[in-house]
Order: structure tokens, then sequence, then C-alpha cells
């Protein structure tokens, strides 16, 4: 404990030199922007700033990167609630009642409590970092396929209660969003299926067309509908902040949602998207107004929000104690580590104090800078929203097209966009849910491979479902959450037929 | 400066193949045509097939860094990371590129592997070869507490259950499949191989005790070993590596079991690159490999750096080639 508050004291030491501070600076602030920008995720913008970190100290170099990682978990937030374009994958939920709540004029509110959320949430996740790495790395190890497996099949069946509607309509959306993942190479065998014999499906179809297509391309299709008659959104200024209502509806959501995250995060094979997912949707099963949820749920927006970047954090656990990527971000991290000619593993701790620590007082300052980043530029935002819908329209087709083009840089992906906007637009028409199929993409991969995994490991035995005590565990969790929904049903049914029962009876004895 | 008497003493058993007298003798024939060299004019793209900090990108980009440093290439050199479908992207950008003055094309097991699993049109022999220069030695880890001491004990195991021994490795087709291929024919057993997305999630299922055993290169297997998280079996190079930290790994070979793998990374140019365009990067990679700052990396990363020149890549390319096909189709993944 103490031991750990003095290297600590050290890592402040190390990042707070002007020119680490300087480093931390720039990378949270690039990480805010490509984080708001759609298509360059946090992972993808690291990437592309790697080679720059050849010439400047690693731990600085470490710094700088490891700022864009959590920096895009705050600045994934503003697209996602703006204009229902998720910007990095981990939004995706916040997509979905972000950018209700900012129809409904609450958007400032929206971004402040991410932003609040984010913030408490990292803090708390890089405390447990600087007490507990060691401990929750062999912890996060206990996780492998048949975990993985089960907590994706959650986030699957769980998506039956995302929104209002019918939870036949949502599960069915959420097996159109399994089918579109099955387009590409065979992770496991490496064959081609449903291709049709064009190259750049062998990739398979990224999670980003379908997410940018069916939220942000439908959207902007449906509105300009009614393009005539829509009034810009009135965003009046006291809603531009946190009232104290709200405030006592969000704390216990970022609490709960960043806890989850962080442990979600520490897992190698999960990450902050499966974080937000599951946070939200836990969110949901606790709120005391579940019905608002898909419709414009403040709570649910914090939880989501908090998860990611909680799990952004988590996800250094693994890769410091043990030298194992828990994300495609943390694998950007030690890609640098390895560029600077530093050997990641179960020793970095001890040979690599300096860099360690540093990295993590870092991660306290480069909170607070992001902290004071985002709250007074929420109002600004927001009032963006200000614009009539009409000027609007074609900036965010723009952004949709654009970030679209930047996943893979071929014009392939600007046209699966566009399909995938068609497809949504259609799907708002016959009323059925499009957050499942968004969230199905998402998870299909993880589920797949993990299933295939296990049952390789248990040579084709479904019992290392119930073997593991984990496992075991969350299999309870997903039978729960399917049986849920329908005994809810059942009860509502019976009451239903006893009230009719009970109207005959009633007469005859009158 | 041209350090052929040094590199045929350690020569791996697949270049030895192609037999270091000829090679010698071929380079002093093709010395006096390629005497014309030629820079290329601006910047320089070497392609690559991983995302940034796979091994081969890290290797390129310490090239390029030490090739610009050093003045032996002042246009600078841009590492690009162009991935996509198993090395393809990046090798059809290249392919695509006829002739092309400006872009070479990082040269790694999948431009050979991938067009054999997926039944495409092989690519190594449209390229223009260039050099193959670093050379990587793969070690067989097992868990700690395993029962097993050495190899022929590990084999003994898994001759008790077939299928019983799982492996940890990247997607069907990658090196860690390939070394589980031979291991089964070697031992004559039959092994349980489970692909991860990849060397980090595979090492993952290693350290949670999922699986039995894994393939490594040195240095990612060096800080397991020193915290006793792996006990590593053999390696499956010719002889034993000289550095302290492996010197008591025993071979395969040593140990009865005649597997003899490893991986090499070098360059290739566009179809058609101009002979003297060849010659230039020919010249560099030699010089490359003489600098300090080469020899102290190829140190650190524990690998070995013995030069394929251009005159016999190509012949190199081709043994390399029907090697991986011969492996892969005995392991039934050839199309």
């Amino acid at each position: 404990m103490i031991d750990a508050l003095v290297s600590l004291g050290h890592g402040f030491g190390v990042a707070l030199t002007p020119m680490n501070l300087l480093f931390i600076f720039i990378g949270v602030c690039l990480g805010q922007l490509i984080g708001a920008l759609p298509g360059l995720g946090p992972s993808a913008g690291m990437a592309l700033l790697l080679p720059i970190t050849f010439g400047i100290p690693p731990a600085t170099a470490i710094m700088m990167l490891a700022g864009i990682m959590y920096g895009g978990m705050y600045g994934g937030t503003l697209t996602s609630v703006l204009v229902n374009v998720p910007g990095e994958a981990a939004s995706v939920m916040t997509a979905v009642d972000g950018h209700k709540l900012a129809k409904q004029g609450r958007a400032g509110a929206a971004l402040s409590v991410s932003a609040i959320g984010s913030f408490l949430a990292g803090v708390a996740a890089v405390t447990a970092l600087v007490f507990v790495t060691p401990p929750l790395a062999e912890f996060a190890l206990s996780f492998s396929s048949p975990e993985y497996f089960l907590l994706a099949a959650l986030g699957i069946t769980a998506t039956a209660s995302i929104g209002a509607g019918s939870p036949i309509k949502a599960i069915l959306m959420a097996v159109f969003g399994l089918m579109i993942a099955l387009v590409g190479t065979d992770p496991i065998l490496g064959s081609a299926r449903l291709t049709f014999g064009i190259t750049e499906l062998l990739d398979g179809i990224d999670f980003l067309p379908v997410a940018i297509g069916i939220f942000g391309i439908a959207e902007v299709l449906a509105s300009l509908e009614r393009s005539y008659d829509s009034e810009p959104i009135k965003t009046r200024l006291r809603d531009m902040w946190l009232s104290a209502k709200d405030w006592t509806e969000c704390r216990i959501a970022i609490l709960r949602g960043g806890t989850l995250g962080f442990f979600i995060g520490l897992m190698p094979g999960a990450g902050p998207t499966v974080a937000a997912i599951l946070a939200y949707v836990t969110e949901k099963r606790f709120s005391r107004h579940p019905e608002r949820f898909g419709n414009g749920a403040l709570d649910g927006v914090a939880a989501a929000e908090s998860a990611n970047n909680s799990a952004a954090h988590g996800a250094l656990i693994p890769m410091l104690a043990l030298g194992i990527p828990g994300s495609a971000s943390t694998a950007v991290l030690l890609a640098a580590l390895v560029l600077q000619g530093i050997r990641p593993g179960p020793t970095l701790l001890v040979e690599q104090a300096d860099l360690v620590w540093g990295l993590i007082a870092s991660m306290f300052i480069g909170n607070i800078i992001l902290l004071i980043l985002n709250l007074p530029l929420a109002p600004a935002f927001a009032s963006l929203l200000r614009i009539p819908y009409e000027y609007l329209a074609p900036g965010i087709l723009v952004i949709s097209l654009v970030g679209a083009y930047a996943t893979t840089l071929s014009l392939f992906s600007v046209g699966l966009t566009l399909f995938f906007g068609m497809v949504g637009y259609l799907m708002m028409k016959a009323d059925l849910p499009r957050a499942p199929v968004v969230l199905a993409v998402v998870l299909a991969q993880l589920m797949e491979t993990s299933l295939r995994q296990s049952l390789m490991l248990s040579e084709g035995s479904l019992s290392i479902f119930v073997q593991r005590p984990l496992s075991a565990i969350l299999l309870l969790l997903v039978i729960g959450s399917l049986l849920l929904p329908v005994m809810s049903m059942l009860t509502r049914r019976r009451a239903e037929r006893r009230m009719r029962d009970e109207t005959p009876i009633s007469i005859a004895t009158k | 400066m041209y350090k052929i008497g040094t590199f045929s003493t350690r020569f791996s058993r697949r270049l030895m193949m192609l037999g270091a007298v000829s090679a010698t003798a071929a380079l002093m024939l093709a010395s006096p045509t390629a005497l014309a060299q030629k820079a290329p004019n601006g910047p320089i793209e070497i392609t690559s097939g991983t995302s940034p900090g796979g091994t081969p990108d890290v290797l390129m980009r310490r090239a390029a860094k030490i090739l610009n440093e050093e003045k032996i290439i002042t246009n600078p050199i841009v590492v690009q990371n162009r991935t996509g479908g198993s090395w393809m992207v990046a090798a059809n950008w290249v392919l695509n590129k006829k002739g092309d003055e400006n872009t070479v094309l990082t040269i790694a097991q999948p431009i050979l592997t991938t067009p054999i699993t997926t039944g495409q049109p092989t690519i190594y022999d449209k390229l223009t070869p260039i050099s193959m220069f670093i050379q990587g030695d793969l070690l067989i880890a097992v868990q700690p507490n395993s029962q097993a001491k050495n190899f022929k004990e590990f084999i003994d195991l898994a001759k008790q259950r077939e299928r019983g021994i799982k492996v940890a490795g990247a997607q069907a087709g990658s090196t860690d499949h390939m070394v589980t291929g031979l291991v089964e024919k070697a031992g004559g057993v039959k092994l349980n191989y489970v692909p991860f997305d990849g060397g980090g999630a595979a090492a993952s299922a290693f350290l949670g005790g999922n699986v039995d055993m894994i393939v490594l290169p040195p240095s990612e297997a060096l800080p397991l070993i020193k915290s006793n998280k792996a006990k590593v079996l053999a390696v499956l190079s010719e002889s034993r590596r000289t550095e302290p930290e492996f010197k008591d790994v025993p071979t395969a070979k040593e140990q009865g079991y005649d597997i003899i793998w490893g991986q090499s990374w070098g360059l290739a140019g566009p179809p058609d690159m101009d002979p003297a365009l060849v010659k230039f990067w020919d010249d560099a990679i030699q010089k490359l490999v003489a600098t300090d700052a080469w020899k102290a990396m190829v140190k650190e990363m524990f690998l070995r750096s013995e030069v394929v020149p251009a005159s016999q890549a190509k012949e190199h390319m081709a043994k390399l080639h029907k090697e991986h096909l011969a492996l892969l189709s005995d392991l039934g993944l050839a199309k």
C-alpha cells in the first residue's frame, strides 16, 4: 500500500515535467478529436501516430498514446449525442439514448453527464490500477473463451430488452445482425464465407459502416421527409447543465457502470464496447424507469460512458502486469513499447518501474485535463443543434461518409454505408428496432470465435460452460435474461386472463 | 563489407540447401552486370501487412530508421501499414504498382501461406525479389507445472491420449499451426490446435492455464521464463542459441525429433522493378546489416540476420514456397 503510494509519487515526478505534460495534453486533445470523428477510432488513431513516437523517449510516447486511448472515450460521445453516429465503437449505446436526449433539447445534459461519468470512472479505475494491478491481472486470466462466449451471449440476449418495442422483433433483428457478421473470412478455418467472390468482403463487414448507415444515414433520410414542418431543436440554456435531480439519478449509474466497465475492461478479449453495452443493459435492469431506456435515459448514457472509460483504463492491467493486450488500443501501446525496444511481459512492472508509474500518474493528469476541456465544451457543442435540421443534414451526411471512408480507405465502405442507410430507413418505416442489429454486429465475432474455441478446448462437450465456476455464473445470468421477459409476459397474460375471468363472475353474482 | 564468410557458418538448414558455395559464386557472377545502380527519387514506402507493432512492422521500422540515420538511404522512408486479408491488401497494393520506384513490400510468411490456404494464385513469384535478411527462431513452451521435463517426455504425454494436448496459436495456417503440424508428424501424435485471434490472445489463453502448449519466439518467451510462467522444452533451430538466456535450451533435433522451422522476413519490389533499383536495395541491405545499430537490434530481439542477396532471393523464395505448400498440404489446409 505504502509502496504503491511511494511509487505513484515517483510516477508523478516523471509525468510532471513540462515536456511530458505537453505530450499528455497533445495526446488527450488528439484523442478527443479522433474519438469524435466517426470511422477513426482511438486504436486506429494511435496506430497512425505510432511512427511519430519513434523519436521521443519511451515514457513520453506511452503517456501520449494512452492519452489518445482514453481521450477517445470522451470524444466518442460527442458525435453519438449530436448526430446519432457513434464516434467510435464504444459509444454505440450513447448513440441510442444520447441522440434521443438531444432531440428533447437535453444534449448539454447528456454531454456533461458523460464527461463527469467518464472522469469519475477513469480516476477510480486508475486508482485501482495503483493498488491492485498484480492480483487483478491474475483474475483477468481466469476468463477465457467460454466466459467470453457467455458475455457476448448475455449482450445479445439483453438486446431483447433494449428499446420499448417487442422483444421478439428485437431478437429477430439481433439475428439479422449476426447474419451480417457471418460475411467474411471464417475466424477459425480461414475460409471465405458469403463473400460471393468480392475481395472487399473477405475482411467481413465492419461494424462502422453498419452503425453509421443504420443510425446516422437512416436518421437523416427519415428526417428529410418531414423537413418542411421540422423546427430546430429547442435548446434552452438551463437544460445545458445537469439539474440536481439529474445528478441524483445518475450518480449510482456512474458507480455501477464504472465498476462493471472496469472488470470487463480488464479481461483480455472483451473491451470498452462490450463494457458499455453490458453496463447499459444492467442499468436498465436496475433503473426505476426502464421504459425511458431507448427513448432518452440520462442514466443509461451515464452508465455506458462511465463503463467505456473505466474499461479503457482497466485494459491496461493485463497489459502492464502480463504483457497481454486487452483491447485493440492496448495492443498498439504494447507495439509502441516493442518499437522503443522495451520487452513487455510479466517483468515490465519491475524492470520499467519509471515508465509504468509515470504512465499511471499521467492518466490522473490526463483525465483532469479532459474534464476541464469537456465541461465548458458541452453547452457550446449542444448549441450547435439550434441550427435548423435542413442545414445540419448535409453536414451529418458528410461526416458519416468521410468516417465510413476512413475505416478502410476504400469507396467500398462508403457504398456499404449507404446500403445500410437504406436498410436502416426501411427498418424505421417498418417499425423495427435498429440498435439490436448494430449490437449483434459488434458482438458477433467475439461470440462466434469464443464459442468455437470453447468447443475445441472441451473437444466438443458443452459441459465446459458449467464446469468452470465463472462461466456457470454467467450461464445463469444468460438464462435469467432470457427468462425474465418471458416470465413478465406470462404474468401479465395471467393477470389479464384473471381480469377477464373475474368480470363475468361478478356479473353473475349480481 | 559483404559478409559472405560469416553467414555461411550459421546458415540455417533451409538456406544451407541452397548451397553456400553456389551463393558466393552466384554473387560474383552477378556483380559485373549489376554494377549499375540507381536511387529512387522522393520518399520510399515500405508496405507492411500487419498493424503497427507486429514483428515484421517493428523490424521494418527499425530498418528504416537505421537506413536513414546512417545515411545509407537518404530518401525519407515511410513504413505504411496496409492491413487486411492476411497480407493480401498489402501484397495487392504493391502488385498493382508495376515498375514503381518508390514502393517495396515487406515479405513475411503470409505472402506465401495466404495464397496457399485460400486457393489464390501465388504472389511471391510475381514480385521482384530483393532480399531476405532477418530470421527468427521458435521455441516450444509448456505450462511450468507440466509433467514433461523435456521434449521426449512431452511427446510421450501426447501419446497417452489422442488430441489430449491443447495448443494455443494464431489463426489457421499461421506459423504456430504449421509448427504444431510438424510436431505431430515428427512425434507421431495428434494434438488439439485451437486458433485464437493472434499471438496476444493465444498467450493469454496459455497464461490462464487453458491450454498445454504454445509456440513462442525467444523475445516473447524470455519474460515468461523469467517469471516462471512457462517452461521451454525445445528450440526448433539447427543448433542451440548462444545467448546465456537460451544456451541451455536444447534443440528438438538433439532430442531426437527432426523439427526445424523458423520465420524469415525480407523485402521485395513490385513486378518489373528496374534491376538498377534492385541493386540499390541489395547494397543498402548489405550496409544495413553491417551497422552496429542493426546488430544491437538483432541481438536485443533474439533474431538472426543472415542475408540472402537479390541474386539468390528468387530461388530462396521458391524453396520456401515449396516447403510451406508441402506442410500446409499435410495439414489439410492447402486449397
